[in-house]
């Protein structure tokens, strides 16, 4: 019951902030960009006053699957960074400014404070999410061929868990730290760290987050799910549970004032 | 010549598939964007900046506004 309020209020202020409306067209434009500028790169080249004469440079044909991973590349960085920027303050903003005081004074419980937050900010990020794969599915099977909805909603699913996983680190630094801007380089800097990692330990580390949008492109190719992507997505809902315990474990102990 | 004919090539109702969507998501980027700077009571920096900033930054300009532009205290 008073986690529902808090949850109310949490959507209420995100509307009234407008991310309601930034955050989902700022999706569907990442996703939408990379399979529009390939697709009219001929063209595009042409307007610009085109090739010399002579010049012959192959355009890949491009699978559905691979658009998919246009999109998700976009995702992957600028969308990362969208959100890290985006749910920079959710916390650390209010702790700055006092507001998480005023709040907190009443009998509000620390979990139900903070999982308040992470799940307005996740429905928030999933929905602008969904909408922009959405974009990108309408212009695949306009421009580059057939992609079902079934393996849409699969996609979106997988990558909606990564996605899970920035939001929750995010809201972690957020209970850590008071200063927007370290909490918003954080999460950045640890999702690029993840990804680095997993690079180079790539042979051990086969479940991790950061290769989901690798098993969606092989789920796409096959047509089945990869039993990787199951075992990666189980390691990113266990690390969501952790961060979100974590930070609530955090506030908990940590003293307000500080 | 030649430049002429191979604009003429673009087959233009491919290409308002593209450009309609893209136009219509930055509209509303800026229109929101503007009006939240015209209710909103202090914004960090001038508001004529953001002003700026928001008219005459093509997409960027409002998402930057939105982020660093507002303030909720």
């Amino acid at each position: 019951m008073q986690w529902w309020t808090l949850f109310q209020k949490e959507l209420i202020e995100n509307v009234r902030n407008i991310k309601w409306i930034w955050v989902p067209l700022v999706m569907i434009l990442l996703a939408i960009v990379d399979p529009l500028t390939n697709y009219f790169l001929p063209q595009i080249i042409d307007a610009a006053g085109g090739m010399p004469d002579g010049t012959e440079i192959q355009l890949p044909e491009y699978q559905p699957s691979d658009v998919v991973m246009m999109s998700l590349g976009q995702f992957n960085s600028l969308g990362v960074l969208v959100i890290a920027l985006m749910s920079m303050g959710t916390i650390a903003g209010e702790r700055k400014s006092g507001v998480a005081e005023l709040i907190l004074v009443k009998p509000v419980s620390y979990t139900n404070y903070i999982t308040a937050k992470w799940a307005s900010l996740s429905l928030l990020t999933l929905t602008s999410i969904t909408l922009g794969m959405i974009a990108s599915w309408y212009y695949i099977n306009l421009l580059f061929g057939d992609l079902s909805f079934g393996a849409l909603l699969q996609v979106v699913f997988f990558y909606g868990l990564w996605i899970l996983l920035v939001v929750s680190i995010s809201i972690f630094y957020n209970t850590l730290f008071k200063i927007p801007g370290l909490v918003a380089f954080l999460t950045f800097a640890t999702v690029i760290l993840m990804g680095v990692i997993t690079s180079i330990f790539a042979h051990v580390l086969e479940w991790s987050p950061n290769n989901i949008s690798n098993y969606i492109q092989q789920m796409l190719v096959t047509g089945s799910v990869p039993s990787d992507l199951i075992g990666a997505s189980l390691v990113t809902l266990i690390m969501i549970v952790l961060l979100v315990g974590g930070s609530v474990f955090i506030f908990k102990t940590k003293d307000m004032a500080e | 010549m030649e430049e002429i004919n191979s604009i003429n090539e673009i087959d233009w109702t491919d290409m308002l598939t593209v450009i309609v969507p893209m136009l219509v998501i930055q509209a509303i980027l800026l229109i929101a964007a503007i009006i939240d700077l015209i209710r909103i009571e202090r914004t960090n920096g001038p508001k004529w900046a953001w002003a700026l900033v928001i008219v005459f930054i093509n997409i960027i300009g409002p998402i930057i506004y939105f982020i660093f532009g507002r303030r909720n205290d």
